[in-house]
């Protein structure tokens, strides 16, 4: 191709979006529509995910000891924790620091304490694992050693929210696609009403010897500018509505003190949306002009 | 130029437009094909741009083998020819000019050169003052004179022209005749659909008469009616 065709091309696909402004317009509102659509499943996937992965970094079980075992018995404690390889690491939480963390949560009314010293506290292994699923295994197996008083996890509720973070994920995939057909359908019919409108203009270059790719392409770029119009407009929009979300969960007492749920900063997704609406936007948008001009070229 | 060799145009519905036709076209000539509605005209000048396919026998249009043509060659096929309408066909959001050198910009022409031939072109059929304008404001004498234009800027070596009067009343009919007939004078070979008795008749130019489908005649220096008393076909 030559320059001044390609020149010609864009020249005459901008026009085009100017041109027939209510139909671009038209295009241009729809594909903001799916775009936000598709934009807020992406996003919570995002976060789930984020999530998932913030949840296996906690530590996910803690073994506490009979406070009566000697030195020795721990170290038989410590080496079965040592040589179970589904345990990534693990770390000893002394009698001492245990009853510094008492302390610390007693403080104000150290009283409380008064008279007491760390032997009454077990000595407890905090460890994490290398695969979230081994953990009623794990659980299972310390539990049922003579040395060990209980097996406990820090967050009760942390199975729990494994299989509905992974529910979840499956859902929104599920929902994602069917939006990216119907986002890919209706854009598609849209530029067949413009082809259509202009059907009488694309015969007549046909007439004259315009090669298919010649009349194709100002349709391409049209649909490629109509997408990339839509995708920075929902971008904003998604730009605003994330960060209102993300101060209004920020503020959440809840969210906060339960400490596992922690929302991606919006420039940590940005370019992930970047990706995926102008891909969409502009991709589709190609793709849609050359399927709905399929059948006007055969003249 | 263009020869037909025992052409014959099945359409799907069933109906034959075309039976057995056979003629050659020489360069430089200047030929009307005449014949009533329905006499296969349109179907022949169809084949020659090839949007329709012979079901039977070779089209050959300027070299090129066109009843065996890959769809893909086509558009140069129709850059080699200029095509001119009954409906005019100008693209109605491109002023007088724009049309004309759309017709070289889809060749990929230089600019320089789009610049020189689309004057030239214009001032052929003396529509140089409204080059300007869009093709709504024009009369119909007047569009069809840019359609001549556009299809003759890319210096075709042959131009077909299907019944390009039918819109046009009679003064303005012999206007684009007379164009024609200077454009053919120049050395393009013209190829005229039509069933205006009264401009084939005045003309006497090598007339091929279809009907039915079937080549009823092939005469130089012809005229509408045959003058074969055996025959009464257009009596």
């Amino acid at each position: 191709m030559k320059i001044r065709t390609a020149k010609y091309i864009v020249k005459e696909g901008i026009l085009n979006v100017y041109k027939n402004k209510l139909m671009s317009l038209a295009s241009i509102g729809i594909i903001i529509a799916s775009l936000l659509l598709f934009g807020i499943f992406l996003l919570i996937v995002l976060n789930l995910d984020h999530n998932t992965r913030a949840l296996e970094s906690i530590p996910q079980l803690e073994v506490f000891c009979n406070y009566n075992l000697d030195e020795t018995l721990v170290a038989d404690v410590e080496k079965a924790i040592r040589e179970d390889d589904r345990i990534a690491e693990y770390h000893m939480v002394t009698k001492k620091e245990a009853f510094e963390k008492l302390k610390e949560k007693f403080k104000g009314n150290e009283d409380i304490l008064e008279g007491y010293d760390e032997s009454f506290l077990p000595v407890s292994f905090i460890i994490k694992l290398k695969d979230p699923r081994d953990s009623s295994e794990i659980k299972e197996k310390f539990e049922n050693m003579d040395k060990v008083e209980s097996v406990e996890w820090p967050q009760k509720s942390i199975e729990l929210i494994t299989k509905a973070s992974s529910w979840i994920k499956i859902i929104s995939g599920i929902l994602i696609a069917i939006l990216l057909i119907i986002s890919v359908f209706i854009i598609s019919n849209t530029i067949k009403l413009t082809v259509f409108a202009r059907r009488k203009e694309i015969s007549i270059m046909k007439y004259i010897g315009a090669t298919d790719w010649f009349i194709r392409w100002p349709f391409i770029v049209e649909g490629v500018i109509i997408g990339i119009i839509g995708a920075v407009v929902a971008l904003i929009l998604s730009s605003y509505a994330y960060r209102a979300v993300e101060v209004k969960l920020g503020n959440d007492i809840v969210s906060v003190s339960m400490g596992f749920f922690e929302m991606l900063k919006f420039k940590d997704v940005v370019l992930v949306l970047v990706l995926f609406y102008s891909f969409l936007g502009g991709v589709v948008g190609a793709i849609g002009s050359v399927v709905s001009l399929r059948k006007h070229l055969r003249v | 130029m263009v020869e037909f060799r025992n052409v014959t145009k099945k359409y799907s519905n069933g109906t034959v437009a075309l039976k057995n036709v056979s003629f050659k076209i020489e360069k430089g000539e200047f030929v009307f094909i005449i014949g009533p509605s329905g006499s296969g005209k349109s179907t022949l000048m169809k084949l020659i741009m090839k949007e329709e396919v012979p079901t039977e026998g070779d089209v050959f249009v300027n070299g090129y083998e066109v009843s065996a043509m890959d769809m893909y060659d086509v558009p140069y096929l129709r850059r080699s020819l200029g095509i001119v309408f009954q409906d005019f066909r100008l693209l109605p959001n491109k002023t007088v000019y724009e049309n004309v050198a759309f017709a070289m910009q889809i060749t990929e022409a230089l600019p320089r050169d789009i610049r020189r031939q689309v004057p030239m072109a214009l001032a052929l059929v003396g529509l140089s003052k409204k080059a300007n304008v869009y093709p709504a404001q024009l009369s119909g004498g007047e569009q069809q004179r840019v359609a001549l234009a556009r299809a003759l800027v890319n210096n075709p070596s042959l131009l077909i022209a299907d019944e390009p009067t039918g819109n046009l009343d009679p003064e303005t009919s012999m206007e684009i005749m007379r164009l024609l007939c200077e454009i053919n004078h120049r050395g393009t070979t013209v190829i005229v659909a039509t069933h205006e008795k009264s401009i084939v008749d005045m003309l006497k130019k090598r007339v091929i008469a279809l009907d039915k489908g079937v080549l009823a005649r092939d005469q130089q220096k012809g005229i509408y009616t045959n003058e074969d008393k055996n025959s009464q076909i257009y009596s």
